[in-house]
């Protein structure tokens, strides 16, 4: 067998408080696409970021190409040919994309000026080596998040890589552009004899693409398989040590069709920050103890729905009324008065403060309760220490204590600090999106339990999800979005997911019939 | 901050000073002056005297004010540079109130004047913070230039409308009434009853921005502005309310200067003290109690480095460095702790080893 390209041996990496890597060690061939599956929190992202040199593990070695790693920085990982492709783009919006593929190494004229043409030349010339299609002038703020990703890509291998680690390339892509990346995968692995190490969550992903796959949990590489030798359940089992079993959810079916209407959209429209009309008339109505979910591919007026309905937003057209009461004009904090809670899509962005620590994150909304605070005003520390750690075991958050920045969890474990806060102001509406987003299977099935509980106790639940097999599982009713309008309704059971993907791609009723 | 969390950032505090005052003392060394000699005569001229120790404390309780007015607008993301300004608005307006009120019973004319100080100093942070929030105007920018649009203007009122008429008073405004006074707590120092007043002030404000409600909203809302407004928090009116309450703080600040030293408005009624604050207040990261205890530090600094410049020659612009020094040091403060637990961590992996063998 040839030398590993890449190995690890015996590698710990301690962080204050969570030991992210324990002992792992592994070996990466050359030319092979390797998996890295594990819960959220596991360390896979870790043990990335160590080859990738971000981090200089606490104890252990890694060898690339036989030379062991003494300098952990990025400019040496890249030097050693080794390129990532983070989770969160790293590019220049405002630069056209072949700016961005030659930044850090520009070809200049006289040692001084940027040579565009030069760029441009570049730019082509890797796209016609690596077939990954990309117009060199077009601004990387107005092309789309696949082509982002195409670009990041493209810049790696610019700069001389043939270990590319991708994270979770495919979590902001649509069906279609995975099939296209894996596509482009598997023809630079063959065609380049490039390693590829992909990390990520979804299982099917990781039958269709590698060739071995690995498996991390607590911090542990638990094995090491070649891909052909397993099945999506032994991953599975592997990953969460224990059997998962997808499908099988608490549920309990009334009729409640007859039930008091919580949300009432009626012809709503709203814009979005450019100032166009995402959402083009759009009426639904939410019951009481059901989930309605809406499918579409993203960018169709979703999160701007969400958004509107939640108070985030202005709508310059239509209404919406919860409980009765038009919201019109109202921001967040009147919405939540109204019996809202509210699950946001974005929960970096939007869902926590980062640096704060988790107590805090999950306090924030009712620090003015009377149990947390005299008067409104002066904190009662302890009461609030004790509710957040009665909260932190009931929602099993792992990784990390009370007092953890919760910017430095991991992204299960951060949707469960949001999950906390908003279930536990025991609302009876709540609008929520994509709540499994880069989660771990084992946090997922978590989840998806506890919404299903807020169901089952009564609540109307708003559900806007990129991923079908959740939408499936736990809607009532499903509508389509397509452009800002509601293009179908069906009862899961009564549509196959092939079907349904005809209406979120601008499909009618009418059309079909 | 709890426990070693707290422990551990004033070791690095510890130790960034302790750097500062070694790298000081090369550079007196370097000078021609005896490191040793300076930094006794830095300690003398801070607290040998009645006097001196009054002064060192007036000048601690003013860093310490200012220093907080900077921490609690940063708390809910607003860097107010504007503190200059607001500390003038604030001494001339209760100048102006002191003067006007003569004869009346200093139990309601102190309040009055303290009301106008922070009224003016409050206003006009107010502008700024509205101007950041509602229309994403630049707040370091807008506070910069009001400034000196506050020291003009105060400057012009003194020499023009409000000039005194008393005699031998080249600029300034109408004494305030006698009554109204702070008294000086040590003779011929710069020391006055304020000081309790400022001490009340400062236990507020670090109250506030840790022990209550609205200084956590404050906080999250300087985090992360969008996730405050979407979790429901009064996100706009929380940063305007901490930039007001700093432009108040800052307004005492000027009227606690014409009380107890100047009796009057005067145009050099602030030597850029506000600057002086918000250097500590960054230098501690705006933490209200750090903020405290380094003002102290800081004022025996400035009025020790005086007395040193009079008695052996050796500059006081020197304190600079070592402010500068330290503020160095501080950011590095997380490479500083980072040391010191990898150092404990190895001290504690040999200790197993040894055990363990």
């Amino acid at each position: 067998m040839d030398e590993p390209i890449v190995s690890f041996r015996h590698v710990s990496m301690q962080f204050p408080g969570v030991l992210a890597n324990d002992d792992v060690s592994l070996d990466i061939r050359r030319g092979e696409v390797f998996a890295l599956v594990g819960e959220n929190g596991a360390g896979k992202s870790t043990l990335m970021n160590i080859l990738y040199g971000m981090n200089a593990p606490t104890s252990g070695t890694v060898s690339i190409r036989g030379q062991e790693v003494r300098h952990f920085s990025p400019s040496e990982a890249i030097s050693r040919g080794v390129g990532m492709v983070h989770q969160h783009f790293m590019l220049v919006p405002s630069f056209t994309v072949a700016q961005n593929i030659v930044l850090g190494r520009e070809p200049k004229r006289l040692g001084l000026f940027c040579d565009f043409p030069k760029m441009r030349a570049i730019t082509e010339h890797l796209v016609a080596e690596y077939g990954l299609r990309v117009n060199p002038d077009d601004k990387v703020s107005e092309i789309s998040v696949g082509l982002q990703q195409r670009v990041e890509i493209l810049k790696t291998l610019h700069r001389g890589a043939d270990v590319l680690i991708l994270d979770e390339p495919t979590a902001v892509l649509t069906p279609q552009e995975t099939d296209e990346l894996f596509t482009v995968i598997r023809r630079i692995v063959k065609e380049k004899q490039m390693t590829i190490i992909i990390i990520t969550h979804k299982l099917y992903e990781v039958m269709a693409i590698s060739d071995r796959v690995g498996v991390m949990r607590a911090g542990r590489l638990v094995g090491v398989c070649e891909t052909k030798d397993v099945n999506e359940r032994i991953l599975a089992s592997m990953m969460v040590g224990r059997e998962v079993l997808l499908g099988q959810l608490d549920r309990h079916d009334p009729d409640t069709s007859d039930n008091e209407i919580a949300i009432h959209v009626e012809k709503l429209q709203v814009s979005d920050n450019r100032g166009l009309t995402v959402v083009r008339g759009l009426s639904l109505d939410v019951h009481r103890g059901e989930i309605l979910g809406i499918a579409g591919i993203e960018g169709n007026g979703q999160s701007e729905l969400v958004e509107a309905i939640t108070g985030m937003r202005r709508f310059s057209g239509g209404d919406v009324t919860i409980g009765g009461k038009s919201i019109k004009g109202m921001n967040p904090g009147q919405v939540r008065s109204l019996g809202v809670a509210h699950i946001p899509e974005d929960r970096l962005a939007t869902g926590v403060s980062a640096p704060a620590d988790v107590t805090d994150n999950l306090i924030v909304g009712k620090e003015r309760q009377p149990r947390f605070s005299i008067g409104g005003i002066h904190m009662k520390k302890r009461p609030i220490r004790r509710w957040a750690q009665e909260t932190f075991d009931r929602f099993d958050i792992r990784g990390a204590g009370l007092d953890t920045a919760v910017g430095s969890l991991s992204g299960g474990n951060m949707q469960k600090v949001v999950i906390a806060r908003e279930f536990s102001f025991e609302t009876p509406v709540l609008i929520i999106s994509q709540p499994t987003r880069g989660v771990d299977i084992g946090a997922m099935e978590a989840i998806h339990q506890l919404i299903m509980d807020k169901r089952n106790s009564g609540c109307a639940i708003l559900l806007v999800s990129a991923d079908l097999d959740e939408l499936y599982r736990l809607s009532d009713r499903l509508m389509t979005i397509y452009e800002g309008r509601i293009t179908g309704e069906f009862i899961p059971s009564e549509i196959p997911k092939t079907e349904i993907s005809y209406y979120m791609t601008g499909g009618t009723k009418e059309a079909q019939a | 901050m709890k426990g070693r969390k707290l422990l551990e950032y004033l070791l690095a505090l510890a130790v960034s000073v302790l750097l500062a005052l070694i790298v000081g003392g090369v550079i007196m060394a370097l000078s021609g002056f005896d490191p040793i000699k300076g930094y006794r005569l830095m300690i003398e001229g801070a607290f040998s005297k009645p006097r001196l120790v009054g002064n060192t404390l007036a000048k601690a309780a003013t860093l310490c004010l200012t220093g907080l007015a900077t921490a609690i607008a940063a708390q809910a993301g607003i860097f107010n540079v504007g503190g200059e300004g607001q500390l003038y608005l604030g001494a001339i307006a209760s100048a102006f109130v002191g003067a006007r009120l003569t004869g009346v019973s200093p139990v309601i004319g102190i309040p009055l004047c303290l009301l106008a100080a922070m009224a003016a100093g409050g206003f006009y942070a107010w502008v700024p913070g509205m101007l950041k929030v509602r229309m994403k105007v630049d707040e370091v920018v807008t506070t910069i230039l009001l400034n000196s649009a506050a020291i003009y203007f105060c400057a012009y009122l003194a020499n023009g409308p409000l000039k005194t008429a008393e005699r031998g008073i080249n600029s300034g405004t109408d004494s305030v009434d006698p009554a109204f006074m702070f008294e000086r707590l040590i003779r011929s120092s710069n020391l006055t009853q304020s000081i309790f007043l400022s001490v009340v002030i400062a236990l507020l404000v670090w109250y506030i921005m840790r022990r209550t409600t609205a200084g956590f909203e404050m906080k999250l809302t300087g985090q992360n502005g969008r996730f405050a407004r979407y979790s429901g928090l009064k996100a706009e009116r929380l940063a305007i309310g901490s930039m007001v309450v700093s432009g108040a703080i800052c307004g005492l600040v000027g009227m606690f200067e014409v009380f107890g030293l100047h009796r009057r408005f005067i145009t050099t009624v602030s030597q850029e003290f506000y600057y002086d604050g918000m250097l500590v207040a960054m230098m501690m990261r705006y933490q209200p109690l750090g903020i405290i205890l380094m003002s102290l530090f800081f004022g025996a600094m400035k009025i020790g480095g005086t007395y040193m410049e009079a008695q052996a020659g050796i500059p006081s612009s020197l304190v600079i460095v070592i402010q500068s020094i330290i503020i160095f040091f501080m950011a590095a403060e997380d490479g500083i702790l980072q040391a010191f637990r990898g150092w404990r961590t190895r001290r504690r992996a040999a200790l197993t080893l040894t055990k363990g063998g």
